[in-house]
C-alpha cells in the first residue's frame, strides 16, 4: 500500500510538479492547487493502466477517483479488489 | 477603438450585471473593469505601457479576464501563454518574448521556479495568492490583489493618455504552433481583434443575453474571441475548466441556462460519446447554438451532433487561422444540410480567394490554397521575418489550407498543403481516410498519419479512439479494403483511449507520429502491403 502511494506521489512529482513537493499533502486537491489540467489527468491515467496493469472505464473517470494521491491511493487499492468497492464508497 | 473599450463601453452601460461566472464567484462589468483599471495603473507606474509585453500565465479564470484588459489598458501588449506547458516550452516562450512583467497564479508558481526568470530584464512578477517564497529576485514580486485594488482615485484619464495607443498598435501576440518548427508569435493589432470582434457578433446576433460557456482556453485565439466578443456584448461568461469530466460540463449547461457553447472537433467527439449530453435535449431549452472552429470537423460528427442537441439549437461551423484574429468564415446554420462539408462564406469585410501555385485566382471547382485579406489579418511574426514574409504578401495571408469555391460562393477545405503524404508514389491527403474511418461510426475520432518508409515513401497509420471496447480492427481495415484504392488503406491500426492533443484541442500529429513509431517497432515486421492491427493501450 505505501508502495503504491510513493509510486503516485513520485509521479505527480516529476511529470506535474518538476521535483517542487512543498506544499504537496496526500489530500491535496489536483484540481483546486492547478496540478493537473485535462490533458494531465489522462496522462494519469495512461500510468495507472501501465504501472498497475488495469483498466479504468468512463465512468471511473471522476475527482472522487483521481483528485488526490488518497483518492487515487484508495481507487486502485478497489480495482485490486472488488469486493472492497461497495464498502469504500 | 480599442480592444478595452469593450469592457469599458460595457461597464458604462451595464455596471451590475455580472459579466463572469467561474465556479461560485460571480463577478460583474463595474468590478471587472475597475480592478483591471487599478492594474493597469500599476503596470504603468512601473513603467510598463506602449512598446512592452506582458506575459499571461494563468488558466482560464476572473484574473485572467483582468489581467488581460489591464494589460491593453496600460498600453502592453498581452501574450497569453499555456500554464499547462513543462518548463523548457515556457523557458522558450519567456526568451523569446522577453515580457516586463509575468502576471500569474500559486498554481503556476512551481513551474516559474523551474525556470530562469532572471535574465529577461523582467521588472515585475504578480502572482495572486501566492504560496512559494521568493526572495533576492531583481524583479519586484508583488501579490496581484494589491495591484488590483486602489489606493486612491484612480484617474482613468491618465490612464488612457500615458497609454497613448493607436488601433494600429499591437495587442497581442499569441503563440502558434504550427506542423512544423517552434512555436511563432502571431502578432495582432487592436483594429485586427476589434474589426473580427465587431464582425462575429454580427453574424452571430450576440447580444446581452446571450450566457457563453467556455471550455476552451483563453490563450487559444478562438477563446479570446469568445471572451471580446462576449464583454464587448454585454453578455454573460461562464467559465468552466473541468472538460476532463464532460459530465459536469453538461451539467453546469443545464444550472445556468446557457445560450451557447464552443468547441474545436474533439470536444465535441468527447461530449457526444463520453458525457450525458444526448440525454439531456429536454433540459436545454436556453441553447441558442453551438459553434465549432479549430480545424475539420467529420460529417459523422455533424450528423451526430444534429441528432443529439436540442431541434432549436442551431450549428454554427467555422474557419478561421490564429493569423486571421481568428475568424475567416463560417457556414449560416440554415445551410448546413444543403452544405454539410462548406466551411461557408467570408465574414463580413473579409474576402477569401483560391489561389494557384503561381498566385492566380483559380475558377469555382478548381482546387488552390486558400488566400485571406482584411482588416483582420495579422502584422508578421514575432521576430521572425522569415516566416512572415513566406505567408504574407501583396495577396493576402496564405493560409497553408487548400481548399475550393463552389459556383454558390461556398468555400470547402480539403486538407492542409504540407500534410500531404506520399505513399507509392501518390499524394494521399489523410483527411480523406479519416472521414471514411468516421462514417463507419465505431469511432470517437482517429487521425491517420505517415510513418516514413524506405520503399513506400510513407506508410499510413490509423490511430484509433474507439467507441467500444469490442471494436475488431481487422473488420474496420477489410471495411476499408472494400471502399479504399489500396495505396489509401491503412497498413497498421493502433488503437488509443485519446489522441495527443495540443493546449487547444487540436490533435498532435507529431505526438501521433511518435505513438506509431513507438508501437511499429515493438512488433516483428509484417509483410508490405499487409495491413496489420494492434493496440497501443491495455483494452
Amino acid at each position: 500500500m505505501t508502495e503504491i502511494k510513493q509510486k503516485i506521489k513520485s509521479f505527480i512529482l516529476e511529470n506535474f510538479l518538476f521535483g517542487n513537493d512543498e506544499g504537496l499533502t496526500d489530500e491535496t486537491s489536483f484540481l483546486q492547487e492547478g496540478i493537473i489540467d485535462s490533458t494531465g489527468v489522462l496522462e494519469l491515467v495512461t500510468y495507472l493502466e501501465e504501472e498497475f496493469n488495469i483498466k479504468i472505464e468512463d465512468d471511473e473517470l471522476i475527482p472522487e477517483n483521481l483528485d488526490s494521491i488518497n483518492n487515487v491511493t484508495a481507487f486502485l487499492q478497489r480495482k485490486a479488489n472488488p469486493e472492497l468497492k461497495t464498502a469504500a464508497c | 477603438m480599442l480592444i478595452h473599450n469593450f469592457l469599458e463601453n460595457s461597464a458604462t452601460k451595464y455596471p451590475d450585471k455580472v459579466a463572469v461566472i467561474h465556479d461560485d464567484q460571480r463577478t460583474t462589468y463595474a468590478q471587472l473593469n475597475t480592478q483591471a483599471t487599478n492594474l493597469a495603473t500599476h503596470l504603468q507606474a512601473n513603467g510598463i505601457t506602449k512598446g512592452h509585453r506582458v506575459a499571461l500565465l494563468l488558466e482560464n479564470c476572473t484574473d485572467y479576464i483582468i489581467a488581460y484588459y489591464a494589460t491593453l489598458k496600460s498600453g502592453a501588449a498581452a501574450a497569453p501563454l499555456n500554464p499547462g506547458l513543462k518548463p523548457d516550452g515556457l523557458q522558450y516562450l519567456l526568451n523569446d518574448l522577453e515580457p516586463s512583467a509575468i502576471i500569474t497564479n500559486f498554481k503556476a508558481e512551481r513551474l516559474l521556479k523551474a525556470i530562469n526568470l532572471d535574465h529577461l530584464n523582467l521588472r515585475a512578477l504578480l502572482i495572486s495568492n501566492p504560496k512559494q517564497k521568493w526572495t533576492n529576485t531583481p524583479y519586484k514580486v508583488q501579490t496581484l490583489e494589491e495591484t488590483t485594488t486602489a489606493e486612491g482615485p484612480v484617474s482613468v484619464c491618465q490612464c488612457v493618455s500615458v497609454a497613448n495607443i493607436s488601433p494600429d498598435d499591437l495587442s497581442s501576440i499569441i503563440y502558434t504552433s504550427g506542423s512544423t518548427g517552434k512555436p511563432k508569435g502571431v502578432m495582432l493589432s487592436h483594429k485586427n481583434i476589434v474589426s473580427n470582434t465587431n464582425s462575429i457578433c454580427q453574424y452571430l446576433s450576440i447580444t446581452p443575453s446571450d450566457i457563453q460557456m467556455v471550455v476552451l482556453p483563453f490563450f487559444y485565439v478562438m477563446g479570446k474571441s469568445l471572451l471580446n466578443t462576449h464583454i464587448t456584448a454585454g453578455a454573460t461568461i461562464v467559465i468552466n475548466n473541468r472538460f476532463m469530466y464532460p459530465a459536469d460540463v453538461v451539467n453546469q449547461m443545464i444550472e445556468e441556462r446557457v445560450t451557447s457553447f464552443s468547441g474545436v472537433p474533439s470536444t465535441y467527439a468527447y461530449l457526444l460519446n463520453r458525457s450525458p449530453l444526448a440525454s439531456c435535449k429536454e433540459k436545454l431549452p436556453a441553447l441558442r447554438y453551438c459553434s465549432q472552429a479549430g480545424g475539420h470537423m467529420a460529417k459523422s460528427i455533424k450528423l451526430a451532433l444534429r441528432q443529439a442537441l436540442p431541434p432549436h439549437t442551431q450549428i454554427v461551423i467555422m474557419y478561421g487561422a490564429t493569423e486571421a484574429s481568428a475568424r475567416l468564415t463560417y457556414l449560416d446554420p440554415k445551410a448546413l444540410e444543403t452544405y454539410p462539408d462548406s466551411i461557408g462564406q467570408p465574414i463580413p469585410g473579409v474576402t477569401l480567394r483560391v489561389l494557384s501555385q503561381d498566385n492566380k485566382e483559380v475558377p469555382a471547382g478548381y482546387e488552390g490554397e486558400l488566400v485571406a485579406s482584411g482588416p483582420n489579418i495579422m502584422a508578421g511574426y514575432w521576430k521572425d521575418p522569415k516566416d512572415t514574409s513566406r505567408v504574407l504578401s501583396e495577396h493576402g495571408y496564405h493560409t497553408g489550407d487548400l481548399g475550393h469555391r463552389d459556383s454558390q460562393g461556398f468555400f470547402y477545405v480539403t486538407g492542409r498543403k504540407d500534410g500531404l503524404l506520399k505513399v507509392s508514389g501518390h499524394r494521399i491527403n489523410p483527411t480523406e481516410i479519416e472521414d471514411f474511418l468516421m462514417t463507419t461510426d465505431q469511432l470517437i475520432e482517429t487521425a491517420v498519419i505517415g510513418v516514413p518508409d524506405h520503399l513506400l515513401g510513407n506508410k499510413l497509420v490509423a490511430i484509433i479512439v474507439p467507441k467500444q471496447d469490442t471494436i475488431d480492427p481487422n473488420k474496420l481495415l477489410e471495411s476499408c479494403s472494400k471502399h479504399l484504392p489500396a495505396h489509401k488503406i491503412p497498413s497498421a491500426i493502433i488503437e488509443t483511449r485519446t489522441l495527443p492533443k495540443n493546449a487547444n484541442g487540436k490533435i498532435d500529429r507529431k505526438h501521433c507520429i511518435k505513438i506509431a513509431l513507438n508501437q511499429l517497432s515493438n512488433y516483428a515486421p509484417q509483410a508490405r502491403h499487409k495491413p496489420s492491427a494492434y493496440s497501443a493501450s491495455p483494452r
